[in-house]
């Protein structure tokens, strides 16, 4: 299956050497370089928090503590896995905690259309009309609903894939299981997602 | 081709088709089976209206003051006998510190060693020195060059908003 999906692995090999050689600066103590990673992994760590628990205040929580652990592990890390591979482990295993936890508990009271979490939609050239952002407003809502709906490792499976690019095997370690189960969780998220979002298209 | 749907290769196939990341070989070879197949078809349309559905939902932007904020959590981390060193650390070389400080340990121990015996009093504030091994003095010193040269980067960006 490997060869039937694109992939750009000389990229992927440019981007593993690159994280990882500024992860071993860290380890060898420049910040300069603890920044780099900061300044690129950033976004997409909120983002992947911030769409698993949708509550921005606790998903920035939740991404400190990502970014406080990857400083405090320095010492010790070993480059054996993609770095993004690695970041996304700790950020999977800090989100499932959190929700488990309870932290951001009353999920689904949250979606509600008016929640201030929800991003500001950036439009450049023309604003939406009053109906137009209702349908907007409605389809996010829907969204935000099918994918909490999720069971917790199926939403961090689709987010990972979805958003974050993540090949399977990158998705099966991030949640310390198989690549078959992986393909498993995604194959059943999307059957969820598919009965509730195809109406959409 | 066989019919992923048959096969069990949905995930494997109309997923990545659905979000087109076949290569151009596979994709063709699949499209001419889903000209013949309405299972799979109708697998690929449902999936590539999820993956639209799913395009709808953008992140909000992270916070202007986020890195301040880690920055400042990293130096919460950082002891009270850290801080206390950080006016060493221009007149101290990487090296000579660790040294210095086994001495002052080696020094201080000798010292309590020949205090003539008698009532216990409590240990000199000096004391709480000795505690601290050499490669603690070297990681503190570490921890905070870091987070300097953090905190540069971070006033060099501020003020940039985070997408």
């Amino acid at each position: 299956m490997r060869e039937r999906v694109k992939t750009d692995m000389s990229g992927a090999a440019v981007a593993l050497d690159y994280d990882a050689q500024l992860m071993l600066r860290v380890k060898e103590g420049d910040g300069a370089s603890f920044g780099v990673l900061l300044e690129k992994y950033r976004s997409s760590v909120v983002h992947f928090l911030y769409r698993m628990v949708q509550n921005q205040a606790v998903a920035e929580e939740l991404a400190q503590e990502v970014f406080l652990r990857v400083y405090r592990s320095r010492t010790s890390y070993e480059p054996t896995a993609k770095f993004t591979t690695w970041l996304f482990r700790i950020a999977t295993h800090l989100a499932l905690n959190s929700i488990r936890d309870g932290k951001s508990e009353r999920l689904q009271e949250r979606l509600d259309k008016d929640s201030p979490d929800q991003p500001v939609r950036q439009v450049s050239d023309q604003r939406p009309s009053a109906e137009q952002s209702m349908v907007y407003e409605a389809r996010l809502a829907e969204v935000r609903q099918a994918v909490a709906a999720l069971p917790e490792k199926q939403r961090a499976a689709v987010l990972m894939h979805k958003y974050q690019e993540m090949e399977y095997s990158q998705i099966a370690r991030a949640l310390s299981c198989s690549e078959s189960a992986v393909k498993s969780l995604l194959f059943r998220a999307y059957e969820t997602l598919r009965a509730r979002l195809a109406h959409m298209a | 081709m066989k019919c992923p749907m048959e096969t069990g290769e949905s995930v494997d196939l109309l997923v990545p088709y659905a979000a087109r990341k076949l290569d151009a070989g596979t994709l063709a070879a699949l499209e001419r089976h889903l000209e013949a197949c309405s299972a799979c078809r109708e697998f690929a349309d449902g999936q590539r209206a999820v993956w639209g559905a799913l395009d709808v939902w953008e992140a909000a932007p992270v916070s202007s003051d986020f890195d301040r904020r880690l920055s400042e959590r990293i130096a919460e981390r950082v002891g009270w006998w850290e801080l206390a060193l950080r006016p060493l650390r221009p007149l101290m070389g990487w090296r000579v510190l660790p040294v210095a400080a086994a001495a002052c340990a080696a020094i201080l121990g000798a010292m309590l060693l020949e205090r003539p015996s008698g009532p216990v009093r409590p240990a000199p504030v000096t004391a709480q020195v000795e505690a601290m091994q050499p490669d603690q003095v070297e990681h503190a010193l570490d921890d905070l060059e870091m987070i300097s040269q953090f905190d540069r980067s971070v006033r060099a960006d501020s003020g940039s908003p985070r997408i």
